[in-house]
């Protein structure tokens, strides 16, 4: 599905710049989940944008489906961190808006739109402007547009970074049931360990600077989940043992900052 | 309160005699002069004549001002070369280039459409390129990731996202093109509102030229408040966040 080989991404001269992503490769297979977790600087954002076909890496390969990336594959749908509804649409024509696009019918293509804002639990809301919902909210309205171009690959990068604990325990909720309705295969970008584990088949751990992949985690948490699964005992083994990994990457991306 | 203080000190100067009775008449004859303006029939035919340039000026001025301000603003190779030009060319006063533009367009309306899209130009060009510098870089990438087309990037996010600055500019570039085309009329003409306050003036008759100026001036006032509410509505409209 998802394939990335030997990415490297370097900014600055040769001479005196910073490596962000150093020789990182991955598979995803369809329908899987998997997250990559990584302490604040790691490069994650860098690579995610290397995914999503925003920013070339300067070495290394993507390809999603066997078609090599170049720029925004039709196939790959992508969710900020930043807030990124339009504030001068609607709820559902945020959510059409890639459909719009496309030259959909206004017809079909709010009929489509209302699935998915019904997907993300948004149903009622259709006709709000996004400054009269959440930020919780407007981040479904997001993920229902990026939903709605119908994604073979959804990248998310820290969707939940801009809210507060429970709203984000109850959005990973309803992204865990997105994706179990939609078999979605997904790749998350995230620095909350419990986030990674509640939703993910594979974690991914980023060292700190350079990016390198430290370790593949694989969550044997059993299916359907919710948002209970965080009290069982596995859940706690699995945090703990990436936690050990983390903490390490962490305190020397704190201490390299402070010193 | 400053209405009333304005008129007041008026009719004491009219009255006064210090002045010359026709330089300041006062405000009887100033109403009457106003409502002989309104009520003539060549009034109203100058007045379509004046607004049919004016139009045509902020169309075509409007138009290539925002369509070169979204090309200066979207781009950072084509601002760095040109921007500076329309800064420095920005604030001249556009008369000037009045004998030119007659040349290429002849003595009739053309020239003064001419004269008033040239002013309205530069104003639009810089404060468009600067609300498309505003635009949130998060919705051109979330533009980019859709894979929309560069034309469905300007009208699905550069324009709803700038309607609120793009407004103002026109009201910046509406009032430059009045002063371009008026200028224009009173400069080489023979129709026009203009042209009639230049007439009234060479006949001495203060009472009418007052009354055109007035009409022009709670015209352009007019459309200014109008377009200042717009501009409030759209910024109402666009903000992010609940105030």
């Amino acid at each position: 599905m998802l394939s990335v080989a030997n990415v490297t991404m370097r900014f600055g001269t040769p001479a005196d710049g910073v490596t962000a992503v150093d020789d990182v490769s991955f598979d995803i297979r369809p329908g899987e989940f998997v997250s990559i977790i990584g302490p604040s600087g790691c490069g994650k954002s860098t690579l995610f944008n290397i995914v999503a076909g925003l920013q070339p890496a300067t070495s290394g390969q993507v390809s999603v489906e066997g078609a090599a990336v170049r720029g925004p594959h039709p196939a790959v749908g992508t969710v900020f961190q930043e807030e990124s509804c339009f504030p001068w649409r609607s709820v559902i024509d945020n959510v059409a808006f890639p459909l719009e696009l496309a030259g959909m019918p206004r017809g079909e293509r709010h009929d489509q739109a209302r699935h998915f804002i019904e997907l993300v639990g948004l149903r009622g809301f259709e006709r709000r402007l996004p400054s009269e919902l959440s930020g919780g909210m407007r981040q479904r309205v997001c993920i229902a547009r990026t939903l709605a171009a119908k994604p073979r690959l959804l990248l998310m990068d820290e969707p939940f970074a801009a809210l507060d604990e429970q709203t984000r325990l109850l959005l990973g909720d309803k992204v865990l049931q997105i994706q179990q309705t939609l078999r979605q295969t997904t790749l998350l970008i995230t620095h909350s360990i419990t986030e990674a584990v509640q939703l993910s088949d594979r974690v991914l751990v980023m060292t700190y600077r350079p990016g390198r992949l430290k370790r593949f985690v694989t969550i044997d948490l059993p299916r359907p989940r919710t948002a209970e699964v965080v009290t069982s005992p596995e859940f706690g083994a699995a945090v703990a043992s990436l936690w050990a990994d983390l903490r390490e990457e962490a305190s020397r991306g704190m201490a390299e900052a402070g010193g | 309160m400053a209405a009333i203080l304005l008129l007041g000190g008026w009719q004491a100067m009219a009255l006064s005699g210090l002045l010359f009775r026709d330089v300041v008449p006062p405000l009887g004859a100033l109403a009457a002069g106003l409502w002989n303006v309104i009520a003539d029939p060549t009034f109203w035919a100058n007045a379509l004549i004046t607004g049919g340039e004016l139009l045509a000026a902020v169309l075509i001025g409007g138009m290539l001002g925002v369509a070169t301000g979204l090309a200066l603003g979207a781009s950072h190779v084509l601002s760095a070369a040109f921007e500076r030009w329309f800064t420095w060319l920005g604030p001249t006063p556009k008369i000037i280039l009045f004998p030119v533009l007659i040349l290429f367009c002849g003595v009739g309306p053309a020239s003064k459409v001419a004269m008033g899209a040239v002013s309205c130009f530069f104003p639009l060009v810089l404060s468009t390129a600067a609300a498309v510098r505003g635009v949130d870089p998060v919705l051109l990438r979330v533009a980019r990731s859709f894979r929309a087309r560069p034309w469905q990037t300007v009208l699905k996010v550069y324009l709803p996202a700038t309607v609120a600055p793009l407004l103002n500019g026109v009201r910046l570039g509406f009032g430059v093109a009045l002063i371009g085309v008026l200028l224009a009329e009173t400069k080489l003409s023979n129709q026009g509102v203009g042209f009639a306050v230049m007439q009234a003036y060479a006949r001495f008759d203060m009472p009418r030229m007052y009354g055109l100026l007035i009409v022009v001036v709670g015209f352009a006032a007019a459309v200014n408040v109008a377009l200042g509410h717009a501009a409030r509505r759209a910024v109402g409209a666009t903000s992010k966040k609940e105030t």
